[in-house]
C-alpha cells in the first residue's frame, strides 16, 4: 500500500520535473493534481516517515516535508504529547544522518523549528532550551559537517520566532507569535549570543590561510550574530499595525537600532567584546563572504541604545572604546570601495546615538574624530568621482560620502557653533575637497568624461535634484567658514568668466576646432558646478519657509563692513557696472563677497544675451542657463527686497544695495525680469531652460511685497509685450501658461486691504492684461467661417495658445484675484461646451478644454460665491456631457484609442474631485445669497453619472485612472452617503458593480477604498433604518461576496481588518442572511470534525458583540474576526 | 480680407501642401506629425541633449493614423518638422451600397459616396447597427490625400 503509494508520488514526480517535450500538458495536470490531493492527506505522519526513508525522488521528498508542515500546523491541538516528541526525534535524527540536498534539508529544518517553537508555547521554552543544548554540543563537538547542520538548526529557530506580523499562516494569532518572540527573545536568544561569541573568540586565535569548512563556519557564526544583532527588539508596547511596518522595515534591509536592556549588559558591555568584533573584521575583511556579515555586527553595535546605557558614565565609556578601537582599524588600513558604505554607517549611527556624547569625550579623542571623520569624507569624495568617471553601476563611494555628509550635519547642529578651530580646519579641508573634484584640471580634479557624444537624457533628476542632500551639506559647510569659502568661489568664477569672454572673441573671428570645443564644454561644467556650490551656501532651501538670508551670511557681510574690508560705496558700484557695461567695477576689493559673486552670475547672463544676440546662442549652455535662472530665483527670494524686521542684526552693506527703496533693488529688478524676457525671446527652443526661466519669474512675482515693487517697473511692462506679440505655438508647450501664471499673480499684489483704491488699480491692471486675450477669443470664434475653418492649423494653434494661457489664468489665481479673474474666464468658460463638440475629433483642444475646467475648480472655486460657484458648475457640467454625447457608444479603429480615452477620463474625474473639495474647503466669505445652493457634491455626482458608461474595465485596468475613480467614490460615499443612496437605479447598478470588481481585480489599495465604501454604506443603512430601500437590497450580495473572499484567501492579510468592519456592518444589517450563510457553509463540509470545528469557531467569532453597529462592538468583533481567520485557515482546506 | 485667406486655406487642403513646418520643440503630445512621411499622431515625446551642456533634442514616438504602426525620430529642437493638416469630419450615414461604399452626407447636407466600409470590427459593428435602423454617425480622417472612416457613433437617447 504503502510503496503503491510511494511509487505513484515518485511517477508523478518524475513527469512534473520532465522537460516540455517528453510529456503532455494533461500528463502534467494530472501529475500536480496528484500531489495536490497528497498535501491534503490528514494525519499523514505515517506515510510521510515512510516516504523519508524509503523514497529517493527529490521532489518527492520535499513534498513530503511540505505536507508535514502544513499538517502539523492544521493538527497540532490534537496530536498526542509523545507522537510530536517522537517526531521531532525522528526529524532530528533524519537530517543528522541522512545525506539530502539542502533545499529538502531547509524545508525539514523549517519543519522542526516550527514545532519547536509551537512546542515552546505550551512549555515556555523548557524543551527548547534541551534542544539548544544539544545542537550546542553537536557544534563544539561534532565533525565539521555537523557543525554547519547545527548553525542551520538555530538559523532556522532565529528565522521562526523573529517575525511575527506576517506569520499567521502557522495557525497562530499575532498576539500568540509575539509572546514567543518576546519569551525567547529573554532566553535563548542571548545564550546563543554568548555561545557564538565564545566561538568566534576561538576562531580569532587562528591565522590565514583559512581551511573551506573553517570559513564555513565562521559564516554562519557570523550570520548568527549578526541575526542576532539586527533583531527587531520591539517594545511590546506598540499596536500591532506599527509592529508590522517595523517588521517589514526591518525585513528590508534597513536594521533597527540595536535596542538592549540591562539584562544584556554582561555579553554587551564586556570590554573584550568591541575589540573582538573589530578584530575578526581586521581578520576577515578580505573575504567576500565573510567581511560584510562582519562589519554588519560592527554597525550595529554603534546603534547600542536602551536600558543597558543607564547612566552617562556607561555610556561615555562604551562610546570611547568603541571609537578608540575603530580609530585604530580606521588609522591602519585603507577603505576599500565595498567596506566604505559599511564604514560610513558605523559613523552615521555614531553620531544619531551618541551625539550628545561626543562632546563630552576628552578633547583629543574629540580632534581625533574630527580629523579621521575628514579624512574618510575625503577619501570617499575622491573615490565618488572615480567611480562617477568610470560610469560604475554601484556606487559604493558615493553613497558613503553622502552618509557621511548626513553624520556631519548630526554633528554641527550638535555643536551649534561653538566649534575649536580645528573643526574650522575640517570643514576646510572638505568645501575644498569637493571644490576641486568638481573642477576641471588644473584647478580640479574632475575626470574628463571620455564618451563626448553621449545622449543625456533630459531632466527628471538633474545635478540640482540628484545632489540635493550633498549640496545641502556642502551649503552647511559652506556658512560654517564663509570668509574662506566665498572668496575662493569668486575667484573660481571671475577666472572663468574670463576664459569664456576670450572664448566668445575667438568664435566671433573663426570657427571652433575640437579641441576648443571640448575645452569650452569643461568650462560651463565648471560654471555650473560653481554656481550650484555658491547658490547652496549663500541661500538655504525654503520650501514652504519664508526664504531669508541665513544668518551666518548676515554676519559674515556685517563683519566685513565694520571691518571696512566692504563699503556700501563699492559693492552698489559693482551692480552698476553691469548696467554701464563698464569692464571691471571701481574699487571691487572691496564690494562685499556675496554681490561679488551676485555680480558674476549677472555677469554671466549678460554675456548669454550677448552672445545670443551676435548669433552665438548656439554655443551656449543650455544646462548653464538654467543653473544660472535657478540659482538668481533662490537668490532673488531671500535677499531682494528682504522684510527688515525679520532680522535681529542686519548688514548696512546688503541692505543698502538689496533693500526697499534702493536703487540696486531696483536695478537688480529690471536686470531679472530682463533676463525671463531674454530667454523667452531667444532660447524658444530650450524646453527646460525655458522652464526654469517661467519658474523663477513665478516665484519672485508670488511674493508680495516684491511683487508690488515688481509689478510697476517698465521692465513688467516689456514682458507683457513680448507675450503679446508672440506668434501662437512658437513656444514649448506649458511655456504659455506658465507666463501667464505669473502675470495675473503679480497683479494680485497690488491688492491691498487696507486702501481702497487698490482694488481698482488691481482691477486696472488685469484690464490691461487680459482685454486682449479675451478679444482674441472673441474675434477668433466670432468670424463668420468658424465652422468651416475651425479645423485650419492656424485657427486651432490660436485655440491652442489661448487655452494655455486661460489655464495659466486660473492657476495663478489668489484669494484677492480670483473673484475678478472669474468674471473675465466665465464668459469664455460657458462657450467651451460648444467649442468642445466642434473640436471632438481633435484631442489636443479637448483635453485642454478639460484641463481648464480643472485647474478652475482646482485654484479658483474655492474662493468663489455661491453665484459664482454655481455658474462654473454649469459651464463644466455641460462641457461634460457634451464630452460624454459625443464619445458614447463610439466605435473606432484606431490603436491606442483607449488610451486616449483614459487621458481624457482622468481629466474629467480631476474635474470633479476638485469641484468636490469644495464642500469641505471653502475659503469664500460671501455666503450672500441663500437662494443658490448647489452642493459640490451633486455636481460631482451629476457629472459622474455622465460619464459613467464610458468606465470599462479595461480603462479601470490603467492604474491611475483607477484609484482616481474609486478615490472619488470613497470621498463621496463619506460626505454624502445619503446621496449615493438616492442615486437612479441604473446608475447605483454600475457603481455597486464597480465595487465588486474592485474587490479583485486590482491593487490592495483599490480593494481598500472598496471595503470603506461597503462599510461607510452599511453604517449608513443600519444607523438610518433603511433596510428595505432598493438601496439597501442592491448592498445585500455583498456580505457573501466578502465572507467568500477572506475564507478563500483572497483578501490580503493586510486588509483582512477592515474586510472585518464591513463585514460587520453588513451583519448588523442582514443578520437573518449571515446566519443562512453560516449554516450552509457548516452543512458543505464533507468531513464531521471541520464541520464542528467550523461550527465552534462562528460561534466564538459573534460571542459578546452586540449588533449594534457602534464603535466598542466592532472594534471586538474585528479582533474575534483576526482570531477566527487564523483559526479557520488552519483547518479548511480552500487554496 | 477673411474670404480671401480662406480661399487660400481650401488649396492647402485640396492636396498643394499637405503640410506646414512648425518649430520641433513647440510640438506637443497628441498633436500631429509627419515621422518617416507618414502622418503621425504624437503618443510620446521627451527631450534629451547631446552631451550636458549641448542642445534640446526631442525624441518623438508616433503612431501612423492610418495604419496605427509606431515611428519614431530623433531631431534638434531648433529644426522644423513637417505637420500634416488633419481633418476629422463627422458624417451620417444614409445607406451602406451591395458593393460596400457609405453614403455619408456631411452637416451642411452635401452627400458622398466614395469612402468603402471600413475593416474589421469597426466594419461589422457599421453594418449591423445601419441593418438594426439606427442612426450612425461616421467620422472621416483625412490626410495627406488618404481619407477614411475611423470611427462610428450611434446616436444613443443621450443625443436626443
Amino acid at each position: 500500500m504503502t510503496d503503491q503509494i510511494i511509487s505513484e508520488l515518485e511517477n508523478a514526480a518524475n513527469i512534473i520535473m520532465a522537460p516540455p517535450n517528453l510529456v503532455s500538458n494533461e500528463q502534467r495536470h494530472a501529475a500536480e493534481s496528484i500531489f495536490l490531493e497528497f498535501r491534503k492527506s490528514k494525519s499523514p505522519y505515517g506515510i510521510c516517515k515512510e516516504i523519508l526513508e524509503n523514497s529517493h525522488n527529490h521532489y518527492v521528498l520535499f513534498e513530503s516535508a511540505e505536507v508535514l508542515k502544513s499538517a502539523i500546523i492544521r493538527e497540532w491541538a490534537f496530536l498526542l504529547e509523545s507522537d510530536k516528541s517522537s517526531l521531532r526525534q525522528y526529524l532530528l535524527q533524519y537530517i543528522t544522518t541522512k545525506n539530502v540536498p539542502a533545499f529538502v534539508r531547509d524545508k525539514i529544518l523549517q519543519v522542526l523549528a516550527i514545532m519547536v517553537k509551537r512546542a515552546s508555547i505550551d512549555d515556555n521554552g523548557r524543551e527548547r532550551t534541551n534542544i539548544l543544548h544539544e545542537v550546542e554540543n553537536l557544534i563544539v563537538n561534532a565533525e565539521p559537517s555537523k557543525k554547519i547542520l547545527g548553525c542551520n538548526i538555530i538559523t532556522n529557530l532565529l528565522q521562526e520566532y523573529a517575525t511575527t506580523v506576517k506569520s499567521t499562516d502557522v495557525g497562530l494569532p499575532w498576539e500568540v507569535h509575539f509572546k514567543a518572540k518576546k519569551q525567547f527573545e529573554a532566553t535563548d536568544l542571548k545564550r546563543i549570543l554568548q555561545f557564538c561569541v565564545y566561538l568566534l573568540a576561538e576562531v580569532v586565535k587562528s591565522d590565514p590561510p583559512y581551511s573551506e569548512t573553517f570559513i564555513q563556519l565562521t559564516g554562519h557564526l557570523l550570520k548568527i550574530t549578526e541575526t542576532v544583532f539586527t533583531w527587531g527588539y520591539v517594545s511590546p508596547i506598540l499596536p500591532k499595525r506599527l509592529i508590522g511596518i517595523y517588521e517589514s522595515v526591518y525585513e528590508s534591509d534597513a536594521s533597527p537600532a540595536l535596542k538592549l536592556t540591562n539584562t544584556w549588559s554582561e555579553v554587551i558591555l564586556n570590554p573584550d567584546l568591541l575589540p573582538l568584533m573589530f578584530q575578526i573584521y581586521w581578520k576577515v575583511r578580505d573575504s567576500d563572504q565573510l567581511a560584510h556579515h562582519s562589519l554588519n555586527c560592527l554597525v550595529q553595535l554603534a546603534s547600542l541604545t536602551g536600558t543597558i546605557l543607564y547612566s552617562d558614565e556607561v555610556r561615555i565609556k562604551y562610546v570611547h572604546l568603541y571609537l578608540m578601537t575603530f580609530f585604530k582599524l580606521i588609522s591602519n588600513v585603507t577603505v576599500k570601495s565595498k567596506e566604505s558604505l559599511g564604514i560610513s554607517n558605523i559613523v552615521k549611527k555614531l553620531t544619531i546615538f551618541f551625539i550628545h556624547d561626543i562632546p563630552k569625550l576628552p578633547e583629543s579623542i574629540q580632534d581625533t574624530l574630527f580629523d579621521e571623520f575628514t579624512r574618510l569624507t575625503c577619501h570617499f569624495c575622491d573615490g565618488a568621482v572615480l567611480e562617477e568617471a568610470q560610469g560604475q553601476e554601484d556606487k559604493y563611494f558615493s553613497d558613503a560620502f553622502d552618509t557621511m555628509l548626513e553624520a556631519w550635519m548630526s554633528i554641527i547642529q550638535e555643536y551649534n557653533n561653538s566649534f575649536e578651530n580645528s573643526f574650522f580646519e575640517c570643514a576646510k579641508r572638505i568645501l575644498n575637497k569637493y571644490i576641486q573634484c568638481h573642477l576641471a584640471p588644473p584647478d580640479g580634479c574632475r575626470q574628463i568624461s571620455t564618451n563626448e557624444a553621449e545622449e543625456v537624457e533630459d531632466d527628471e533628476d538633474n545635478d540640482r535634484i540628484r545632489f540635493k542632500d550633498q549640496l545641502q551639506a556642502i551649503g552647511v559647510f559652506g556658512r560654517v567658514v564663509p570668509s574662506h569659502v566665498l572668496p575662493v568661489l569668486f575667484k573660481l568664477l571671475e577666472d572663468r568668466i574670463n576664459e569664456l569672454l576670450n572664448n566668445l572673441g575667438v568664435m566671433q573671428t573663426r570657427a571652433m576646432n575640437v579641441s576648443e570645443a571640448a575645452s569650452l564644454d569643461n568650462l560651463f561644467e565648471d560654471i555650473h558646478w560653481i554656481v550650484l556650490i555658491s547658490g547652496h551656501i549663500l541661500c538655504m532651501d525654503s520650501d514652504g519657509e519664508t526664504p531669508m538670508i541665513p544668518s551666518e551670511i548676515m554676519q559674515y557681510s556685517l563683519q566685513q563692513a565694520n571691518r571696512s574690508e566692504s563699503t556700501l560705496e563699492s559693492t552698489a558700484n559693482a551692480i552698476y557696472a553691469l548696467q554701464s557695461k563698464a569692464a571691471a567695477p571701481d574699487n571691487f576689493d572691496r564690494c562685499d563677497h556675496v554681490i561679488r559673486i551676485v555680480f558674476s552670475i549677472m555677469k554671466l547672463c549678460t554675456i548669454e544675451d550677448t552672445a545670443a544676440s551676435v548669433s552665438l546662442a548656439q554655443f551656449m549652455s543650455p544646462e548653464v542657463g538654467s543653473t544660472l535662472m535657478w540659482f538668481l530665483k533662490r537668490w532673488c527670494l531671500s535677499y531682494l527686497l528682504p522684510v527688515e524686521n525679520y532680522y535681529q542684526e542686519l548688514s548696512p552693506v546688503l541692505i543698502g544695495c538689496t533693500g526697499k527703496d534702493t536703487e540696486g533693488a531696483r536695478f537688480i529688478v529690471d536686470f531679472v525680469l530682463t533676463k525671463v524676457r531674454s530667454n523667452v525671446h531667444h532660447f524658444k527652443s530650450e524646453p527646460i531652460l525655458l522652464r526654469d526661466t517661467v519658474d523663477l519669474f513665478c516665484d519672485i512675482v508670488c511674493v508680495k511685497h516684491k511683487s508690488t515693487y515688481i509689478v510697476k517697473t517698465e521692465a513688467m511692462r516689456n514682458l507683457l509685450d513680448l507675450y503679446q506679440h508672440l506668434e501662437p505655438g512658437c513656444l514649448p508647450p506649458t511655456i504659455v501658461r506658465g507666463l501667464c501664471k505669473g502675470f495675473v499673480m503679480a497683479g494680485a499684489a497690488l491688492h491691498n486691504p487696507r486702501d481702497s483704491d487698490s482694488t481698482s488699480t488691481m482691477n486696472e491692471y488685469f484690464e490691461m492684461m487680459l482685454t486682449p486675450l479675451q478679444q482674441r477669443f472673441k474675434t477668433l470664434l466670432g468670424q463668420e467661417n468658424f465652422s468651416r475653418v475651425y479645423h485650419e492649423e492656424k485657427v486651432q494653434k490660436h485655440m491652442v495658445d489661448l487655452l494655455e494661457a486661460f489655464i495659466g489664468i486660473a492657476k495663478g489665481s489668489l484669494m484677492p484675484s480670483a473673484t475678478t479673474l472669474f468674471h473675465f474666464l466665465a464668459p469664455i468658460l460657458s462657450e467651451l461646451s460648444v467649442l468642445l463638440t466642434i473640436y471632438s475629433n481633435y484631442q489636443v483642444i479637448v483635453q485642454l478644454i478639460l484641463e481648464l475646467f480643472g485647474q478652475c475648480a482646482k485654484y479658483m472655486l474655492c474662493f468663489l460665491s455661491p453665484l459664482d460657484s454655481k455658474r462654473l458648475y454649469e459651464s463644466a457640467l455641460a462641457t461634460v456631457q457634451a464630452y460624454a454625447k459625443c464619445n458614447a457608444g463610439r466605435f473606432t479603429t484606431e490603436t491606442f484609442a483607449e488610451e486616449f480615452t483614459y487621458q481624457d477620463l482622468g481629466l474629467v474625474l480631476d474635474l470633479l474631485t476638485f469641484i468636490l473639495s469644495k464642500d469641505c474647503f471653502d475659503l469664500c466669505q460671501d455666503t450672500g445669497n441663500e437662494e443658490i445652493n448647489v452642493s459640490a457634491s451633486d455636481v460631482s455626482l451629476f457629472g459622474l453619472n455622465f460619464i459613467m458608461p464610458l468606465m470599462t474595465i479595461n480603462l479601470l485596468k490603467f492604474p491611475s485612472l483607477c484609484t482616481q475613480y474609486y478615490r472619488l467614490l470613497v470621498l463621496i460615499n463619506d460626505i454624502y452617503p445619503e446621496k449615493i443612496c438616492n442615486l437612479p437605479p441604473e446608475l447605483l447598478q454600475t457603481l455597486l458593480r464597480s465595487i465588486e470588481i474592485g474587490l479583485t481585480n486590482f491593487g490592495p489599495d483599490i480593494v481598500q477604498a472598496c471595503l470603506d465604501f461597503i462599510q461607510g454604506m452599511a453604517t449608513y443603512i443600519f444607523r438610518h433604518a433603511m433596510l428595505n430601500s432598493p438601496f439597501s437590497q442592491a448592498l445585500r450580495p455583498f456580505l457573501k461576496v466578502l465572507m467568500d473572499l477572506t475564507l478563500s484567501h483572497q483578501i490580503n492579510s493586510d486588509l483582512i481588518s477592515t474586510a472585518s468592519t464591513s463585514i460587520y456592518a453588513l451583519m448588523c444589517c442582514f443578520q437573518e442572511d449571515y446566519k443562512m450563510l453560516v449554516q450552509s457553509l457548516i452543512q458543505n463540509q464533507p468531513d464531521p470534525m471541520t464541520a464542528e470545528r467550523l461550527a465552534a469557531a462562528f460561534n466564538n467569532l459573534v460571542s459578546n458583540v452586540d449588533m449594534t453597529c457602534d464603535r466598542l462592538p466592532k472594534l471586538k468583533f474585528r479582533d474575534n474576526f483576526d482570531k477566527f481567520v487564523v483559526n479557520v485557515h488552519g483547518f479548511l482546506l480552500i487554496k | 480680407m477673411a474670404d480671401i485667406e480662406d480661399t487660400h486655406f481650401e488649396t492647402g487642403d485640396s492636396g498643394a501642401s499637405a503640410t506646414f513646418p512648425m518649430q520641433c520643440s513647440a510640438l506637443r503630445k497628441n498633436g500631429f506629425v509627419m515621422l518617416k512621411a507618414r502622418p503621425c499622431k504624437i503618443v510620446e515625446m521627451s527631450t534629451s541633449k547631446t552631451g550636458k551642456h549641448g542642445h534640446a533634442k526631442v525624441h518623438l514616438v508616433g503612431i501612423d493614423i492610418f495604419s496605427g504602426k509606431k515611428y519614431e525620430d530623433i531631431c534638434p529642437s531648433t529644426h522644423n518638422m513637417d505637420v500634416p493638416h488633419v481633418k476629422r469630419e463627422d458624417y451620417q450615414l444614409t445607406d451602406i451600397s451591395d458593393d460596400g461604399y457609405l453614403s455619408l452626407m456631411s452637416d451642411n447636407g452635401e452627400l458622398r459616396e466614395d469612402l468603402k466600409i471600413p475593416d474589421g470590427e469597426v466594419g461589422a459593428q457599421l453594418r449591423s447597427d445601419h441593418d438594426a435602423g439606427k442612426d450612425i454617425l461616421c467620422t472621416v480622417l483625412k490626410s495627406c490625400g488618404e481619407e477614411v472612416v475611423i470611427a462610428v457613433k450611434t446616436n444613443t437617447a443621450l443625443d436626443k
